[in-house]
């Protein structure tokens, strides 16, 4: 058969074919990724916008847990001091029920457990990042104001809003208490029996009635503070398996989108190689023909 | 008897095709590198004899033809893998620079949509900070930015294709007004039973630049003129005269192809015109669509969301509108999408009003895994947009690369047929000088001989 005198085109388009592999290897070489353009690998380049969501949403939930953590801690150690407080103040009732103490003596407890009370308050008071911590979901404003009218000697300014914030898919965590529920709970307002323990004490009656309440209030609010330790472990136990998650989505990453630089860098010598060879074959096919013999 | 003048005239018919053949060799060699070139060879014949009782004679040696070597076979399947390679090559650029906007996994719609969320996200702990409320905002800003500038991308190449479509048109105008002049040229000769030869040559090679740019169908009429066609039948050339293809704007601007008053721009299917209004009329609407959609659904959801709770302001009102409702339909809403909500204190993150509430932001976040367009959630669908362009670009690469193989054999077995071997010419060449001087020799004898009958005997040349 007689055979096409003319192999410049075939040997154009395997030029260009082994220089567009070395192009393919460079830019892959040169990214670091394999998945340049969706082209490159469709189902991969689907499968990472996926993953730069989920690795969006996890440093999101981590960046939203060390904020809760902040809050929550916060939230802990201020009960933490309320209850020492509140144990200051029943030794001070305990002491004042000593049927041996003068009236002064009683007046001088009495002035201290007011200022317990004022500290109390204060404490009840404490903002995280300009937000009233137990004000429920009212943030904006103190939520407890002395009062001399109201029994429980403050009233309430807050409400009941509990927030719940994602820290994962489909997993949420309540990250306040309302004042309501844990200094003025209805039946063990730890503000209702510091106040009723100033006046027993100013009256000199019924003080250890008033400790003894003081105390079921200051057990109640205790047993309250639990949900704060427990909220903490529970943002501890997930920043550890969100951590661990991102290692993975990473991995995800670099198995979806990154190049396989031995590979790449194979590929690229290769092409290089096949390059060579067909410019050499271009170079040697010269004009030469039975013409160039004829004399 | 014929004598030494036929003997003459033999030699002189022998000079006169060796000159003939290797004018042809030289018409050969001189188009070697011509594109649509087919070696031609001089087909020759003795001359018809003499005859006398029972001798019969020669009378040298006639040029019946210089004949074109080719397989109209082989040029139809050209003309149809160059309309099949031509479209997909069209395709093929259009496609990639398409989807160089839906690359990255870390930037776009797509890092957007989750970007947005993500802010949501930060919002919650803390739903009273305007700086965060503010990075809401912004995200949202970004979100309906790139939405904004992948439509717009579409509707500059949109566009683009409308003026290749036009520019095409005018190409293929030009080419099929050739061919009808070439056609008339070539029914006069053919009528002759004379061999058109590189007329042909010239009229393949046109239609071959034809098939580059639309479904081109040839019929050849017989006498060596062709009848074209578009594969549904409108007529390009017939019978020496061209019918020329229009564009008229039609809805949206897009350049439609009409013949006369016919609009057969759906019916085009091969050559860089077929490819570019496939991708034209096809896939960047189908593109634009799903974009649309997805915008749509996600301003809608999220306005919604943000209906359902309240606001920052004192007091405090029901939340509006983040992003301009989109126009009815969702045509269009990837171009039209913007963020109007300019005040973050108006983002509706509270459930009951209270400042510290979170409660609707859950609304508002769970947007991200609820079924905004063609029933999927907001990132599952542009990922899948992902997926629909690059899986269409690679396709379409394969194709490319097939199509090429295929075109490469077939204008290898073209060359194999038709085209210009130096060597073999060459080779002609010395056959032809051979044959050249042997014929003079002949004269030359003649001569020697003639003057010897003349001057009887006497060795003197006849001047």
């Amino acid at each position: 058969m007689r055979i096409n005198p003319n192999p410049m085109p075939d040997l154009l388009a395997a030029l260009n074919q082994t220089e567009l592999e070395a192009q393919q290897a460079t830019l892959e070489i040169s990214s670091g990724k394999s998945v340049n353009e969706p082209s490159d690998n469709p189902t991969a380049a689907a499968l990472l916008v996926e993953n730069n969501d989920e690795a969006t949403f996890n440093s999101g939930y981590l960046q939203d847990l060390a904020t809760i953590n902040g809050q929550l801690s916060l939230a802990n150690s201020t009960l933490s001091s309320v209850g020492n407080a509140l144990q200051q103040a029943i030794s001070l009732g305990v002491e004042a029920g000593d049927g041996t103490l003068s009236d002064s003596d009683r007046a001088a407890i009495a002035q201290q457990l007011q200022g317990i009370q004022t500290q109390i308050i204060s404490l009840a008071n404490t903002a995280y990042q300009g937000n009233y911590l137990f004000a429920g979901t009212a943030t904006n404003a103190a939520p407890y104001v002395a009062s001399s009218t109201d029994p429980s000697g403050v009233t309430y300014n807050g409400n009941e809003g509990v927030n719940k914030v994602s820290v994962g898919n489909s997993y949420q965590l309540e990250v306040n208490q309302p004042g309501s529920q844990l200094f003025s709970a209805s039946g063990d307002s730890v503000f209702l029996a510091l106040n009723n323990l100033i006046q027993a004490v100013q009256s000199n009656t019924g003080v250890g009635t008033a400790v003894t309440s003081l105390s079921a209030a200051t057990n109640y609010l205790s047993a309250q503070q639990v949900f704060y330790g427990n909220s903490m472990s529970q943002v501890e136990s997930e920043t550890t398996y969100l951590n661990a998650a991102k290692l993975q989505i990473a991995q995800q990453q670099n198995t979806l989108g990154a190049v396989d630089m031995a590979a790449a860098a194979s590929n690229l010598s290769q092409a290089q190689t096949d390059t060579q060879a067909a410019l050499e074959a271009i170079s040697k096919f010269s004009q030469d023909s039975l013409f160039n013999y004829l004399t | 008897m014929s004598g030494l003048f036929g003997s003459l005239s033999i030699a002189l018919s022998g000079l006169s095709v060796s000159q003939q053949e290797l004018e042809t060799s030289s018409n050969n060699v001189a188009n070697a590198n011509t594109t649509g070139y087919s070696r031609e060879t001089a087909v020759t014949e003795p001359g018809d004899p003499v005859v006398i009782g029972a001798l019969s004679l020669g009378t040298g040696v006639l040029l019946d033809k210089i004949e074109s070597l080719r397989d109209p076979i082989l040029e139809i399947q050209l003309n149809q893998e160059t309309q099949q390679n031509s479209s997909l090559n069209a395709q093929l650029e259009q496609l990639q620079q398409m989807q160089t906007q839906f690359g990255s996994s870390s930037s776009g719609i797509g890092a957007d949509i989750s970007n947005f969320f993500n802010s949501l996200m930060q919002l919650s702990p803390d739903p009273s900070n305007l700086a965060l409320r503010q990075s809401v905002l912004t995200a949202a800003g970004n979100l309906a930015t790139d939405f904004n500038n992948a439509a717009n991308s579409l509707e500059t190449q949109s566009s683009n294709l409308n003026l290749s479509v036009v520019e095409d048109v005018s190409q293929v105008n030009s080419l099929t007004s050739q061919l009808a002049s070439i056609d008339q040229q070539i029914s006069r000769l053919e009528n002759a039973n004379e061999d058109a030869g590189t007329l042909v040559d010239q009229q393949t090679n046109l239609v071959r630049q034809l098939s580059g740019l639309v479904d081109v169908q040839v019929i050849q009429t017989g006498k060596g003129g062709i009848e074209l066609t578009t594969s549904n039948g409108t007529a390009l050339v017939s019978e020496g005269q061209s019918f020329a293809l229009s564009t008229a704007t039609g809805t949206g601007g897009a350049q439609q192809v009409m013949a006369g008053t016919q609009n057969i721009t759906s019916s085009l299917a091969g050559g860089s015109l077929g490819g570019t209004i496939q991708i034209r009329d096809q896939e960047i609407p189908s593109i634009g669509s799903s974009l649309d959609q997805l915008a749509a659904g996600l301003a809608t959801a999220l306005n919604n969301a943000n209906a359902q709770g309240y606001d920052l302001e004192t007091p405090p009102v029901k939340g509006g509108n983040i992003f301009a409702a989109p126009p009815v339909g969702g045509v269009g809403a990837a171009a039209a999408m913007t963020v109007t909500m300019t005040d973050p204190s108006l983002i509706a993150a509270s459930s009951d009003g209270t400042p510290g509430s979170n409660g609707n932001l859950a609304n508002l976040s769970a947007v991200a895994s609820e079924a905004v367009a063609n029933g999927q959630t907001p990132i599952d669908s542009y990922s899948n947009l992902v997926f629909q362009v690059g899986s269409t670009t690679s396709n379409t690469s394969a194709d490319v690369d097939a199509s090429a193989q295929i075109l490469q054999q077939l204008q290898d077995e073209r060359g194999s047929v038709s085209g210009v071997s130096l060597d073999e010419e060459a080779a002609n060449m010395v056959q032809y000088q051979t044959a050249y001087q042997a014929s003079a020799r002949v004269i030359t004898t003649i001569n020697s001989l003639l003057a010897d009958a003349v001057n009887l005997g006497v060795e003197t040349a006849v001047q």
